[in-house]
């Protein structure tokens, strides 16, 4: 099967500036050498520390930033600005619901204001157009005249998912969605999403902090680690036997119900800065296992022995530590 | 025997907010302790009164609009609600410190955050300033802080939210009190960040510190609490050792908490939510606040107000707590 989404060798800097003149000190490499691939109907989870990436990667997708170097492409299509047909494809949603609905639209005019830029339908259709996305987020389709603040935290999400849908994405981005929701609206918005990716067959990008969550919604899981990609694979294999030693790391520090209490790899060393990423093995500063080769060689991401097919890892000694 | 000694009594504390909708109750004869060394783990859902109970004890609720209408808080036996305010103010930071769930309130935005950090420290301690600010310094390192050499010289607005976090659980550290409220302590932060922050945090209480922890993340309470305490609508509807109410919850919001929760089971399931929401607080119903939203509820539950009654150590305020084998 062709990839929907297809990234390559993407870059995606931003430029640090000191002094009254504002000069260009350096760059902060938020997204520095990632390749992936997304496909029709899949859920890729992607994880990692604050910082790491992962938003800045979503953005790029999305063309609200712009690359420095690499490519991308969508259902075979070179995915960029000039190409205004296929942004419609990608919508986003975002960790806060309220600030990203405009406080004085009604909901009405907050899921058909793409609608009705895109051209997609008349101005007479948009009450028609509006309580068919409400039912299709579960929302009652009377509140078509209500403000943001009228709702909860989770009616709200429910809202910028249902503004997302209207355009007919075939990839949704999930920017940390359900982050700041209640345990059991959490629930709630969850079931939304998986019924929607069955009913209308979308990709997501699904980013959270939150690796039950993860494990629950994606197909395949991307580890990310200072702008790169470190592991990847389906995400059952990755977080029942992490093969990377920062995944390692990351998943044996996530609490979990019914664990053995204190259990956990506590990473010492510093949070290195994406300015100045270390040479060779970008984790190596961190890592346990760190060998001289760490430190001299940057390691690729790929297969390694003794792993699954489906399974790739950006470590030396991947799959024979931890 | 003193193991066993209650650090923190709270009995029947009720705070409210005067509003413009009207009155809100938000803690409703709130009763829970702590003993020393232990954790105790307070959970519930968004608005059901966790900070203002936290910020109670330190009486720091905003007066007005809010305000304490009764109960007492005891401290190591001496009731914090009575205290002139000279001497709480000797208790907050040496003998009880508070991690606040806003960060950005907490620090002084016109000083270094080494400046903050040695006047925190000189202000309990009798000690050189280069000493507090080695002290401060290890204290960042200890935290996870990057570059903490570095950062003692940074602005508050120079650091990122979970950099800020990070000196706050520092600074409330540092002074190594004998209680600690932690207030969603973690939520801004990577979980590989909050593993060392949590294994800092077991170490103290190896020297017999208490912990008052805020969460919403139930697995953070089976890592970390002794016991807990789950509060709905202003109410503790459940208390219990930690291995109790996981294995046996007795109150159904509590169960429904735990239903909630994806694991590696429930992959592409349904998972279970709570339908409807919870009542506003200015007029709460008579009978149980759970009621509308509560699978098992029973005639007498949309009349009667249930009380916080004791199963063995566990104890649910639920009028079907102690029957056996109800589904949810
Ligand atoms: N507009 C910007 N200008 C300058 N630096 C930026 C900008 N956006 C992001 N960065 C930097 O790029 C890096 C990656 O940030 P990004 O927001 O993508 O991380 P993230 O993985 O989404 O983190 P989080 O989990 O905290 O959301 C960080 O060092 C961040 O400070
Ligand atoms: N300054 C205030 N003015 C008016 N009402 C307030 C104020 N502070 C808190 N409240 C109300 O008190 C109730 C309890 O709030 P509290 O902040 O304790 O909730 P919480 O359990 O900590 O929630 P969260 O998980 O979102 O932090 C809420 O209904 C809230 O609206
Ligand atoms: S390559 Fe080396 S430094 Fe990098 S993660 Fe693997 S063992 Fe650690
Ligand atoms: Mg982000
Ligand atoms: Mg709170």
């Amino acid at each position: 099967m062709n990839p929907l989404l297809q990234i390559r060798d993407l870059q995606t800097w931003f430029p640090i500036h000191r002094g009254v003149i504002s000069r260009t000190v350096g760059n902060v490499r938020a997204v520095d050498g990632v390749s992936l691939d997304i496909y029709p109907n899949e859920t890729l989870g992607l994880v990692g520390e604050s910082g790491c990436g992962k938003s800045t990667l979503a953005r790029t997708v999305a063309l609200l930033e712009k690359p420095r170097a690499g490519t991308m492409h969508f259902s075979g299509q070179v995915l960029s600005q000039a190409q205004p047909g296929i942004r419609r494809k990608i919508q986003m949603i975002f960790q806060d619901p309220y600030s990203s609905l405009n406080p004085r639209m009604t909901v009405l005019e907050i899921l058909t204001e793409g609608l009705v830029q895109h051209r997609r339908i008349k101005s007479s259709g948009r009450v028609t157009a509006a309580r068919e996305i409400l039912a299709d987020v579960g929302m009652d389709p009377d509140v078509l005249y209500r403000y943001p603040h009228e709702f909860s935290g989770g009616q709200r999400q429910r809202i910028s998912i249902g503004r997302a849908l209207s355009l007919k994405p075939e990839l949704l981005i999930c920017d940390e969605a359900v982050s700041a929701l209640d345990v059991s609206v959490q629930a709630q918005v969850i079931n939304l999403l998986l019924s929607i990716r069955r009913k209308h067959g979308l990709s997501y990008l699904f980013i959270s902090h939150d690796l039950g969550v993860v494990r629950h919604m994606a197909d395949r899981v991307a580890v990310m680690y200072l702008g790169q990609i470190v592991e990847e694979g389906p995400a059952d294999k990755i977080m029942d036997a992490p093969a990377h030693p920062y995944t390692q790391a990351l998943i044996s520090a996530i609490p979990r119900i019914g664990a053995e209490k204190g259990k956990r790899i506590v990473l010492q060393g510093d949070v290195p800065s994406p300015a100045a990423p270390p040479p060779g093995c970008r984790f190596h500063p961190r890592c346990p296992y760190a060998q001289d080769i760490c430190r001299r060689e940057q390691p690729e991401l790929k297969g390694y022995e003794g792993g699954d097919s489906d399974r790739k890892a950006a470590c030396f000694f991947a799959g024979r530590v931890g | 025997m003193e193991e066993k000694a209650n650090i923190l009594d709270i009995r029947d504390l009720s705070v409210s907010f005067r509003t413009d909708e009207g009155l809100v109750q938000a803690a409703d004869r709130v009763s829970f302790s702590i003993r020393r060394g232990e954790t105790l783990g307070l959970v519930g859902e968004s608005g059901c009164g966790k900070s203002v109970t936290a910020m109670s004890i330190l009486r720091l609720i905003p007066s007005p609009p809010g305000r304490i209408d009764s109960g007492e808080i005891l401290f190591r036996g001496q009731d914090l609600l009575k205290l002139p305010i000279e001497e709480l103010r000797r208790v907050r930071g040496k003998s009880i410190s508070m991690i606040f769930q806003e960060p950005m309130t907490a620090l002084s935005p016109l000083q270094r955050i080494g400046r903050q950090m040695v006047e925190a420290l000189q202000l309990h301690s009798r000690i050189s300033r280069r000493e507090a600010w080695q002290i401060g310094t290890e204290w960042l390192r200890r935290v996870g802080m990057p570059n903490p050499e570095e950062q003692m010289w940074a602005w508050p607005h120079n650091l990122s939210g979970g950099m800020r976090q990070r000196v706050l659980i520092a600074m409330a550290l540092m002074l190594e009190p004998a209680l600690i409220i932690a207030d969603e302590p973690t939520t801004a932060l990577d979980v590989t960040i909050q593993a060392q922050i949590f294994d800092l945090m077991r170490r103290m209480k190896k020297e017999n510190e208490s912990l008052l922890l805020i969460t919403h993340d139930m697995a953070v309470i089976w890592e970390m609490c002794d016991r807990v305490a789950v509060m709905y609508a202003s109410e503790i509807v459940e208390t219990g050792t930690v291995e109790q109410v996981f294995r046996n919850p007795l109150h159904p919001y509590t169960r429904a908490l735990m239903a909630a929760i994806p694991s590696a089971s429930s992959k592409g399931r349904e998972l279970y939510h709570i339908k409807g929401q919870v009542p506003p607080g200015i007029n709460y119903p008579a009978g149980c606040r759970f009621r509308e939203r509560c699978p098992i509820a029973i005639e007498r539950c949309g009349m009667e107000h249930p009380m916080l009654d004791p199963y063995g150590d566990q104890c649910a305020r639920c009028f079907r707590a102690g029957e056996k084998g109800v589904a949810l």
